[in-house]
């Protein structure tokens, strides 16, 4: 008797189960059929009406009944998940070839990224990064670079003066004196910074443009020193390993001095128009630190020497990114400078 | 400097190099060229040539180099041939010379030396004196000019030939000038004189200013019969002081300039005398020499250490090498002790380039080549450097201004007056060049403003919105105009658009509060060039540090949002590490409150006053949002805020969060504000 009620149950059940059109009917079905006071609750207190051995059989059924219909839900409720997860997600197309909103990234100046990538060579290196005023004494700029009043080799630097009596640095080599004077020896330093001339401003001519001093006083710094150390860092800067020569070049405040060249990154040295088929292409000037800089300084030559370079980085820059007209780089045109 | 590669080649015995060749030699061991130009020359006969252009500035130190004989002797000894010297000095006759020289000051003349020749016509040169001069960018003018001209640019010494019959009295003086003389020179400018600048004089007065150039009165013409021929030397410094002061450079002080070396003064004579009879038919000597000089003292000779010089050059190099190279030079070398050599340096070379040990190094060096130096890597000790902090502030800044949209710029220092009175900066406030390029770049600027807003109007015309920044000095005056004046960083940053201008003005305060994380704006009176309703300054730990103001509507076409922060104060500013609080363990409680304002009062004084009454357990408090609208009267606005409460040591109660609530809302109510609740 209870067999028959529970089996046509489980059918009746299974056919509400496959024929729910929502999750809603699903859940009636549970309440009705598998809730507290569901039908099967009713029956299982019938129970224990029933004699021993029969009421272990229709236990066991009502067991299996009771399974076999939360399978059924379950699966079903599955479906009903699985077919509302798929309609959300077919839902959700998005066309991501749209723009994104948002603000563009700006661009840096290529000097300050030149700058900024030999700084941090330099730093590897063991060198301190020094400022200095970009308004200098005369002294500074000058005498204390060798360079008395009157000097022939003023001419090489035309000097912006301001009415106080002070100037525009025409080169950051003062950085040099004021390293010496607050550091000391031993000594490595590098000076980047904007540096003035009184030029005419043309396609390769500015009045203001930007330099990288660098000095190392040690105990015993020779030639053959900075042919290496300029060598190892050119090859830095240029990823890749260039050739380097000196020549002699005049520069007061070292002795000897060198304008320093590369072997032509264009050519590799057979010759063409950038470096004027020699080969060759100047880079920078270098040398030994003059006695006479040293002393002035404060520093004793006949214990300290050392080496000291200027980079150009306006030229460094125009180079690497192919820039060729300097005056765009203090232009503030965007069109130019979003390029970077 | 121009070199005619014949002249260099006549003076250097049995040189075969091509012009080419010559120019590489020249430029790795001895001075800069700027490349080779064929000569042809406009006169028949004129032997074709080679003109090899130096780079003046890298024989700044090499006063033998402004002639042709010194660039044959550096050649000479490149190439191991011997230098053929061009002047003969048994050519200057004995005996007494009928004109009388009188150095009054030793000091900027060492030496005066002088001929006097008679029978003179004066004539166009031969053609291959016409045509040396043309070579090397002289212009031949006649047989007694051309005749100095090339001296000098044979053996660097500058001369000058005076009409003998226009001078007055038998006597040169060379002295001072008195203040207010006048001279007439040949360039037919007047020039007035002062007691730093030295002629050289007749009875009279001046008849040429001494090493710059000579006086037109006494000048050489066609009817010229009798010359004083000048041959001097002048100090380096008076030259130049009066060169800068009159303005007037030329071929004579140019050299001059460099320190002649004042054994030429003869040499020089005596190699005119052999051109004045080649090209000037019938000329005679009158008497001697005339000469007077202080006593030249002959420098010392310069030690020279050959283990130092090895140690400074880094390569091993041999005391007969060494002793080889300096030879060649034309230096004296003796040995002073073992492995110490004593050097005598030439005339030629000790009057400036070389004095000390250490521009001996740079002779041997050049010579041997430095590309027999092997590289060798410094043996220095492994040390951290100092960090330089504040330059690495700086480029974080730009960095943060970069990522959020910010392009870059470098403006100039300078800046014109209209720049700076349109930014209310008056122009005595500022440094001023005392030789700018033109007058529109006289001042150094003393804000950033000016350059930022050029940058806004010229890249407006391109865009129609832009964001860009710079970071640079701005330099301020001191009252004590001894000391350097004062440099700041700054930040400037610019937002253009054409809508209505705010979302500009938010976008920059957000980079200012990144920059800046809880600073402030501040109400403050707006600036002349400021839209009056759009400026505020930004305070942070309670110092001023900038503005943020949108410029003024009559200075641009559009909008132009701008902040303008000092980052020296903003480094200064930065907080220390910060250390870690323990995370909140107990939940937190929130609720909103919206306030009646009127529509123009400030939300951010709301804010301030919530978290003021809110006590010590406010955890957050975030702005919701700002309503206008029904059912609020016209005129008003609601602004909500969301506070959040949270104690670090246990849950707040119910009673607790709401006994605060209403302690915020009384406090308000006390203040005069209305509240929606």
């Amino acid at each position: 008797m209870l067999e028959s009620i529970l089996r046509d149950l489980e059918c009746s059940a299974r056919e509400r189960i496959a024929a729910a059109k929502a999750p809603q009917y699903l859940e009636a079905v549970r309440i009705e059929v598998l809730g507290r006071k569901g039908t099967l609750a009713q029956i299982s207190k019938e129970l224990g009406k029933l004699p021993p051995e029969e009421r272990a059989r229709i236990g066991k059924l009502l067991n299996s009944v009771k399974q076999n219909l939360e399978t059924a839900l379950d699966s079903k409720k599955g479906q009903f998940d699985h077919e509302a997860l798929r309609e959300r997600l077919e839902s959700e197309w998005v066309d991501l070839t749209l723009p994104a909103p948002g603000t563009r990234p700006g661009a840096l100046h290529p000097i300050t990224r030149i700058q900024t990538e030999i700084e941090d060579l330099f730093i590897s290196l063991g060198f301190a990064v020094l400022d200095g005023p970009e308004v200098e004494t005369e002294y500074n700029n000058f005498d204390a670079l060798n360079i008395p009043p009157h000097h022939p080799a003023r001419d090489m630097q035309d000097t912006f003066w301001l009415t106080d009596g002070h100037l525009l640095r025409t080169h950051t080599s003062p950085v040099q004196v004021r390293g010496m004077e607050r550091l000391g020896p031993p000594l490595r330093m590098i000076a980047p910074g904007r540096v003035f001339r009184n030029e005419e401003v043309d396609a390769s001519h500015e009045h203001t443009f930007y330099q990288l001093e660098g000095m190392m006083i040690d105990r015993d710094v020779s030639v053959a020193h900075l042919i290496f150390f300029m060598k190892t860092l050119l090859s830095a800067i240029f990823h890749r390993d260039v050739e380097v020569r000196l020549r002699p070049g005049y520069f007061p405040f070292v002795e000897p001095g060198f304008e320093l060249d590369i072997k032509c990154l264009i050519c590799g040295g057979g010759g063409c128009p950038v470096c004027k088929q020699s080969g060759w292409v100047e880079l920078l000037p270098c040398g030994l630190v003059h006695p006479n800089v040293l002393r002035m300084s404060g520093i004793d030559p006949e214990e300290w020497n050392g080496f000291a370079f200027g980079l150009g980085l306006t030229r460094l820059a125009m180079m690497r990114y192919g820039i060729d007209d300097i005056r765009l780089l203090q232009s503030g045109d965007l069109r130019c400078l979003t390029q970077f | 400097m121009k070199f005619s590669y014949n002249w260099i080649r006549e003076l250097v015995d049995g040189l075969d190099i091509d012009p080419k060749h010559l120019e590489q030699l020249i430029t790795i061991k001895t001075a800069e060229c700027e490349g080779i130009e064929p000569f042809e020359g406009s006169q028949p006969g004129c032997a074709p040539d080679s003109i090899i252009e130096i780079d003046n500035k890298s024989i700044t130190h090499r006063p033998d180099l402004w002639g042709h004989a010194g660039m044959a002797r550096e050649v000479a000894a490149i190439t191991r041939r011997p230098f053929l010297d061009p002047v003969r000095v048994d050519l200057v006759p004995a005996g007494p010379s009928p004109a009388r020289i009188s150095i009054e000051d030793f000091e900027l003349c060492p030496r005066y030396s002088a001929l006097v020749f008679e029978n003179i016509s004066v004539q166009p040169s031969p053609a291959w004196l016409q045509c040396r001069l043309e070579a090397i960018g002289l212009n031949p003018i006649n047989n007694i000019v051309d005749v100095t001209n090339y001296v000098m640019a044979e053996i660097a010494q500058p001369m000058h030939a005076f009409d003998a019959d226009k001078l007055h009295g038998d006597t040169i003086f060379v002295r001072r000038a008195r203040a207010g003389e006048c001279l007439t020179a040949l360039n037919e400018e007047r020039y007035e004189l002062s007691t730093g600048n030295l002629v050289i004089a007749d009875a009279k007065g001046a008849i040429a200013l001494g090493g710059v150039i000579g006086g037109l009165e006494s000048a050489i013409s066609d009817a010229t019969k009798r010359i004083v021929l000048e041959s001097a030397n002048f100090q380096a410094v008076g030259i130049r002081r009066t060169s800068a002061e009159l303005k007037l450079r030329t071929d004579a002080s140019m050299r001059f300039e460099k320190s002649q070396d004042p054994a030429n003064t003869v040499r020089g004579l005596a190699r005119a005398i052999e051109l004045l009879n080649e090209v000037c038919p019938g000329i005679r000597l009158v008497g001697g020499l005339a000469d007077q000089a202080r006593e030249i003292v002959p420098p010392p000779a310069v030690l020279l250490p050959l283990d130092w010089l090895v140690r400074k050059l880094g390569l091993a190099i041999s005391e007969e090498e060494v002793r080889d190279i300096l030879e060649r030079l034309q230096f004296g070398v003796e040995t002073s002790s073992p492995g110490v050599l004593s050097v005598t340096v030439p005339g030629w070379r000790s009057t400036r380039d070389i004095s000390i040990k250490d521009d001996l190094v740079e002779e041997i060096g050049r010579m041997v080549g430095y590309d027999t130096i092997t590289p060798s890597a410094p043996m220095v000790t492994a040390t951290v450097p100092p960090a330089n902090e504040e330059r690495l502030f700086h480029h974080r800044v730009r960095e943060m201004a970069a990522a959020q949209g910010y392009t870059e710029v470098y403006n100039y220092s300078f800046i014109s007056e209209d720049m700076a009175r349109a930014f209310h900066l008056e122009p005595h406030a500022h440094l001023e060049i005392a030789n700018p390029i033109n007058s529109d770049q006289r001042l150094m600027r003393c804000s950033l403003l000016p350059g930022i807003w050029k940058n806004i109007e010229e890249n407006s015309r391109n865009y129609d919105s832009f964001r860009l920044f710079e970071i640079g000095l701005e330099i301020h005056k001191r009252e004590d105009a001894v000391r350097l004046p004062d440099e700041i960083p700054h930040l400037a940053a610019a937002v253009y658009g054409r809508g209505d201008g705010v979302d500009g003005l938010f976008e920059l305060k957000r980079l200012a509060e990144c920059l800046m994380p809880g600073a402030v704006v501040a109400r403050c009176e707006p600036r002349p060039y400021e839209h009056p309703h759009r400026s505020v300054a930004l305070r942070w730990h309670g110092s001023a540090v900038g503005r943020l103001f949108e410029l003024h509507p009559t200075m641009v076409a559009g909008r132009a949002a701008i902040l303008d922060v000092n980052l020296q104060l903003v480094y200064k500013l930065q907080p220390g590490t910060a250390m870690y609080k323990p995370i909140r363990r107990f939940p937190s409680s929130a609720f909103d409150l919206s306030v009646i304002i009127g529509l123009r009062d400030e939300v951010g004084r709301v804010g301030e006053l919530l978290a003021q009454f809110a006590g010590p357990n406010l955890e957050a408090l975030e702005f919701v949002r700002q309503y206008s609208g029904p059912p609020l009267a016209a005129g008003q606005k609601s602004v909500s805020y969301r506070m959040t409460l949270a104690a670090a040591d246990r849950t707040l109660s119910a009673s607790e969060v709401s006994a605060v609530r209403n302690g915020i809302i009384e406090a308000m109510r006390a203040k005069g504000y209305d509240l929606r609740i």
